[in-house]
C-alpha cells in the first residue's frame, strides 16, 4: 500500500513502451511511446495529423481499448497504479479529458446539467453535486452561464462549460486534446490561461495542439512532438527547434528568422493570377452587398448593414470573433441566405433571383465541416460530382479533378473512399470537391480546422497560385493567415463590418484587433514593424532574408 | 451537438403540470382516441386537443411549420383514403353510393371511375378529426417539455436510468437531425445539385437522394459515437445516478391523472359495450337513398 508520502514523489503519470493497433488497421498507430509527468506539469504534444496524438490520449483516458477495439501494450500509471484493468468510472475520476470540439462533448442541455452530469452518474448526493458545480463554475468564471441553455453559448463559453463538467469530478490529470481549435484567438488564450492556473494548482496536463506558437505562451514545462506514431522529439522548446523543420510545426517568429536566414531564399509567388487586370480594365465587382441586413428570427438581427464589393484579385480573409456573423455574412454571396433588406448582388445578378446552383457555378463555397457532404464511393466521384451538376464535358471533369487532387496533395488517394479517410484528409477532399468546380470566385469557412500546418500551408500555398480563381475569400481564426495571403481584411463584430482594407492597414490597429477578440500575433509583430520597409506583410520566412 | 426543440416557460395549461402527469394524460389520450370511429366520440377528444392548443401559449409563428406539414399531410392521407377507399372496408360492409365519376375514356378496356359514398366520405372525415386530435396533442409535448427535465421525466415514469436518458437523447435527436440534414442540403446545393430537378424512375430517383442521405445518416452515426464517448468518459451507466433536478406529484397532477385514466376507462367501457364504431348520420343515407 502506498502512504501519502509515497505518492507524492512518483511521477502522476508513468507511461511505459505503449503500443496499439486498432482493430481494422494493418500497421501500428503508436509504437515505443514512453514518458513520464509530474504533478503540475504541461507536457504539449504536437505533430502532423494522423501521427497518432489522439490515440495516445484515448489510451490513457481509457478509451482504448474500452470503446476502440484493437491491441495494445506497454503500461499506463497513475498514481503508481496499473489503469488497464480498471472501469472507465474509475478512469475518469481521476483523469478528465476535454475533446477538440466542444460541440461533441456537451451532453446537457443547460449549463448546470452539462457540468453535473459526471456528477450524477457517480451517484452522488444531490447537495455534494451543486457544490461541486457551483465550484467549478466560480473556478472558470462562468457563474454567469448557470442557469443558460448550451446550445445557445458561444465557442469560447462551450469551450470552459466542457471544461467545467470535466473539472467537477476533480481529475488529478486533465487531457486536451486540441482545445484550441474552434476558438477565437482571444477565447483561446482565455483558455491557455486557465490551463497554466489548474498546472500551477498540481493538476498534471497533456494538452495536444497544432497551434504550438499559442501554447508556449504558457510556458509548457516539456513538448512532445509525435511523427508516424513514434516520439520524435522529447524535450524543452529550445532543442524543438533544433530537431522539428519550421514548416512541420508553426512556432514564434523569432525562432523562425534564426533558422530560415540560413536557408534558400523562399521564391515570391504573385498571387491570384486569375485576378490580374489588363492594362486599361475597368474592374467591375464580382460580388456587393448593398446594405445587407438579416436575422434568423424576426425580432433579432444578425447582421446590419453590410456594404463592400468584392473585386477581381481580392484574397480577402475574414476576422472577427465567435458568433460575430461571419458565416451568415459568406452564406448570403452564394444565395444560401436572402437579405431581410438590402441587396446581394453575384455576377451583377440579384441572389433573389437566382438558385443556389446558379450562383455555384459563379462562387465555390467551401463548407467548414467536410462529413455534411461527403457521400460517393471514391474520391473521384466525389470530385466529379460539382461539375457533372453545372453540366461539364466528361474530359473537362476527368482533367479538373486531376488537377484539384494533385492541389490538395491526394492524388494517390483518387480511388480510395473519401469516409473512410481521416479528418484532415477529409477536410482536404471537401476543398479539392469545390476546387474541381472551377469556379470563378472561392470562398472557403475555416479551411484550415483540423488540419496540420505543412497540409494547410502547402495548399494555401497551391490555391493562391491556381489560375482559375479571379476572388478568393476566406473565414478564418489565424490572424497569421492574413497577414501571409490575404490582400484585404474585413474585421466583422456583432453582425457589423468593422473594418475594409489592405492587412497593413487593418491588422496594425492592435487595440480595434484586441476589441475584436483577435491577438497579434509574433509574425504580425515582426511584419508591423517592418512594413515601413517593406511595404507589405510577409511570411516569416521572407522577413529572413531581409536583413 | 445535439439541439433542443424550440422550448420556453409559458404561461400555459400543459406546463402547469408535472411533465409525468402530462405524459400519462397523453399516453391515455392516445389509446382513448384509437378505440373509436365514431365522430360523436371522437369530438370531445378535438375539443381536449383544441383547447390544449389554445392554452399552449405558442404563438402561431412558432408552431405554424410543424402545424402546416403535419395538418396538410393529414388531409391529403384523409383525401386518398376518400379516392382509394381504402382502410375504410375494415370498418362497414356497405355503401352507400351518392354519385359516381367515370372518365370517358378506357385504358386497356378499363374504366377508371371514382364512386363518391356515404360511407368514404364520413370515413375519411372521421379518419381527420381522429388523426388530427392526436397530431396535435403530439405536436405540443416537445414545444411544452423542458429538455432539461427529458431524462428525469422518463426515469420518473418507472424507466431505468439508461434507457431514460437514452429516451432523453432520442427527443433531442429528431431537431438535431433537421439542422443536420438542412446543413447538408446546403452545401450539396453549393455544389449545384438541385433536389427539385430529380428525375427519373424510383430506383433511380432514390440513388439521386445518396448525395443527402449518405453524409446525414454518417454524420448521425459519426455523432452518436461522440456522444457514447463522451458519456463513458463521465462514467454514464455505472450504476443508480442521481437525477439534479427533481419532480414532485402536486393535487392537481394528481387530478389530471386521474381524468386522464377515466378517460380510458370510460372508452374501453364504451368499447366493451360494443359502441365507439364507424357511425354514419341516418339523414346522410336517406340523401343517398338509402
Amino acid at each position: 500500500m502506498l502512504t501519502e508520502g509515497d505518492l507524492q514523489a512518483l511521477p502522476r503519470l508513468i507511461v511505459k513502451d505503449l503500443a496499439f493497433r486498432y482493430r481494422d488497421r494493418q500497421s501500428l498507430a503508436i509504437q515505443d511511446i514512453s514518458f513520464e509527468s509530474q504533478a503540475g506539469e504541461i507536457l504539449l504534444i504536437a505533430g502532423s495529423s494522423g501521427c497518432g496524438k489522439t490515440t495516445l490520449i484515448r489510451c490513457v483516458n481509457g478509451l482504448i481499448p474500452r470503446s476502440y477495439k484493437g491491441e495494445r501494450s506497454g503500461s499506463i500509471l497513475i498514481n503508481g497504479q496499473e489503469i488497464s484493468d480498471w472501469p472507465l468510472s474509475k478512469i475518469s475520476q481521476y483523469v478528465g479529458t476535454v475533446l477538440q470540439d466542444p460541440e461533441r462533448q456537451i451532453l446537457g442541455t443547460r449549463v448546470l446539467n452539462e457540468v453535473a452530469f459526471g456528477l450524477e452518474n457517480l451517484g452522488m448526493s444531490r447537495a455534494e453535486i451543486y457544490e461541486r458545480v457551483d465550484e467549478a463554475l466560480v473556478y472558470l468564471k462562468i457563474s454567469h452561464l448557470r442557469e443558460r441553455e448550451t446550445f445557445n453559448l458561444s465557442g469560447g463559453e462551450k469551450q470552459k462549460v466542457a471544461l467545467a463538467g470535466v473539472l467537477a469530478m476533480r481529475p488529478s490529470v486533465l487531457l486536451l486534446d486540441e482545445p484550441l481549435a474552434s476558438l477565437d484567438p482571444a477565447s483561446a488564450q482565455d483558455t491557455l490561461d486557465m490551463v497554466r492556473q489548474l498546472a500551477d494548482e498540481g493538476m498534471t496536463i497533456l494538452m495536444v495542439e497544432h497551434r504550438v506558437e499559442d501554447v508556449l505562451r504558457i510556458r509548457p514545462d516539456r513538448i512532445m512532438f509525435i511523427s508516424d506514431g513514434r516520439v520524435r522529439y522529447l524535450g524543452d522548446l529550445r532543442g524543438l527547434g533544433q530537431v522539428v523543420d519550421y514548416q512541420e510545426v508553426k512556432l514564434p517568429v523569432d525562432m523562425i528568422l534564426a533558422r530560415a536566414a540560413a536557408d534558400p531564399q523562399p521564391i515570391e509567388f504573385k498571387p491570384l493570377p486569375g485576378g490580374q487586370l489588363e492594362a486599361g480594365e475597368k474592374p467591375e465587382p464580382l460580388v456587393s452587398f448593398k446594405d445587407v441586413a438579416f436575422g434568423y428570427d424576426a425580432d433579432v438581427e444578425v447582421l446590419h448593414g453590410i456594404n463592400l464589393d468584392i473585386q477581381r484579385g481580392d484574397v480577402i480573409a475574414v476576422l472577427g470573433p465567435n458568433g460575430a456573423g461571419k458565416t451568415t455574412f459568406v452564406k448570403h454571396a452564394i444565395g444560401l441566405l436572402k437579405p431581410k433588406s438590402g441587396q446581394v448582388l453575384v455576377g451583377g445578378r440579384d441572389t433573389h433571383d437566382a438558385s443556389v446552383a446558379q450562383i455555384a457555378s459563379m462562387l465555390g463555397y467551401v463548407f467548414q465541416s467536410p462529413s455534411h457532404m461527403l457521400f460517393a464511393q471514391t474520391v473521384h466521384d466525389e470530385l466529379a460530382f460539382g461539375p457533372k451538376n453545372l453540366g461539364h464535358k466528361e474530359d473537362q471533369i476527368t482533367e479538373e479533378v486531376k488537377e484539384a487532387l494533385r492541389i490538395v496533395n491526394l492524388i494517390d488517394k483518387e480511388q480510395d473512399p473519401p469516409l473512410a479517410l481521416s479528418f484532415g484528409q477529409q477536410k482536404r477532399v471537401s476543398i479539392a470537391a469545390i476546387l474541381a468546380m472551377r469556379s470563378r470566385i472561392l470562398v472557403m469557412d475555416e479551411p484550415t480546422a483540423g488540419q496540420d500546418y505543412k497540409n494547410y500551408m502547402n495548399f494555401m500555398d497551391s490555391i493562391l497560385q491556381l489560375p482559375g480563381f479571379e476572388s478568393i475569400l476566406f473565414i478564418t481564426h489565424d490572424v497569421d493567415l492574413a497577414v501571409i495571403y490575404a490582400n484585404r481584411v474585413l474585421l466583422i463584430a456583432e453582425g457589423r463590418l468593422v473594418a475594409d482594407g489592405p492587412p497593413q492597414e487593418v491588422l496594425s490597429d492592435f487595440e480595434r484587433l484586441e476589441a475584436c477578440r483577435l491577438v497579434p500575433t509574433s509574425l504580425l509583430r515582426a511584419n508591423v514593424a517592418q512594413v515601413a520597409r517593406t511595404g507589405y506583410f510577409m511570411r516569416a520566412e521572407a522577413l529572413a532574408h531581409l536583413c | 451537438m445535439l439541439v433542443t426543440w424550440r422550448y420556453r416557460e409559458r404561461k400555459s395549461l400543459i406546463q402547469w403540470f408535472d411533465p409525468r402527469a402530462w405524459i400519462i394524460f397523453y399516453g391515455c389520450f392516445l389509446f382513448s382516441t384509437l378505440f373509436f370511429w365514431d365522430v360523436r366520440f371522437l369530438t370531445p377528444f378535438l375539443v381536449i386537443a383544441l383547447i390544449s392548443l389554445l392554452t399552449s401559449g405558442l404563438a402561431w409563428r412558432e408552431i405554424r411549420r410543424p402545424l402546416l406539414f403535419i395538418g396538410g399531410f393529414v388531409i391529403v392521407f384523409a383525401f386518398l383514403t376518400f379516392l382509394t377507399g381504402r382502410g375504410g372496408m375494415e370498418v362497414y360492409s356497405e355503401e352507400h353510393l351518392i354519385r359516381r365519376y367515370q372518365t370517358p375514356f378506357t385504358i386497356l378496356g378499363w374504366q377508371p371511375s371514382l364512386d363518391v359514398t356515404v360511407e368514404r366520405a364520413f370515413f375519411a372525415f372521421s379518419q381527420l378529426v381522429r388523426v388530427f386530435s392526436i397530431a396535435i396533442m403530439t405536436i405540443l409535448i416537445p414545444y411544452s417539455l423542458n429538455p432539461a427535465l427529458y431524462g428525469i421525466t422518463f426515469s420518473g415514469l418507472g424507466l431505468p436510468d439508461k434507457i431514460a436518458y437514452a429516451m432523453d437523447l432520442t427527443m433531442r435527436f429528431i431537431p438535431t437531425f433537421g439542422r443536420d440534414f438542412q446543413l447538408t442540403m446546403d452545401a450539396q446545393r453549393a455544389r449545384g445539385y438541385e433536389l427539385e430537378k430529380i428525375s427519373g424512375g424510383l430506383i433511380q430517383q432514390v440513388r439521386k437522394l445518396g448525395p443527402l442521405i449518405v453524409p446525414v445518416t454518417i454524420h448521425a452515426i459519426i455523432g452518436s459515437e461522440d456522444i457514447v464517448d463522451a458519456m463513458d468518459l463521465r462514467a454514464f451507466g455505472v450504476g443508480p445516478r442521481t437525477w439534479l433536478e427533481e419532480l414532485h406529484y402536486r393535487p392537481k397532477d394528481r387530478i389530471l391523472i386521474g381524468f386522464g385514466l377515466s378517460i380510458l376507462i370510460v372508452s374501453l367501457c364504451i368499447l366493451f359495450f360494443g359502441y365507439g364504431g364507424f357511425w354514419v348520420p341516418e339523414a346522410l343515407l336517406r340523401t343517398a337513398g338509402g
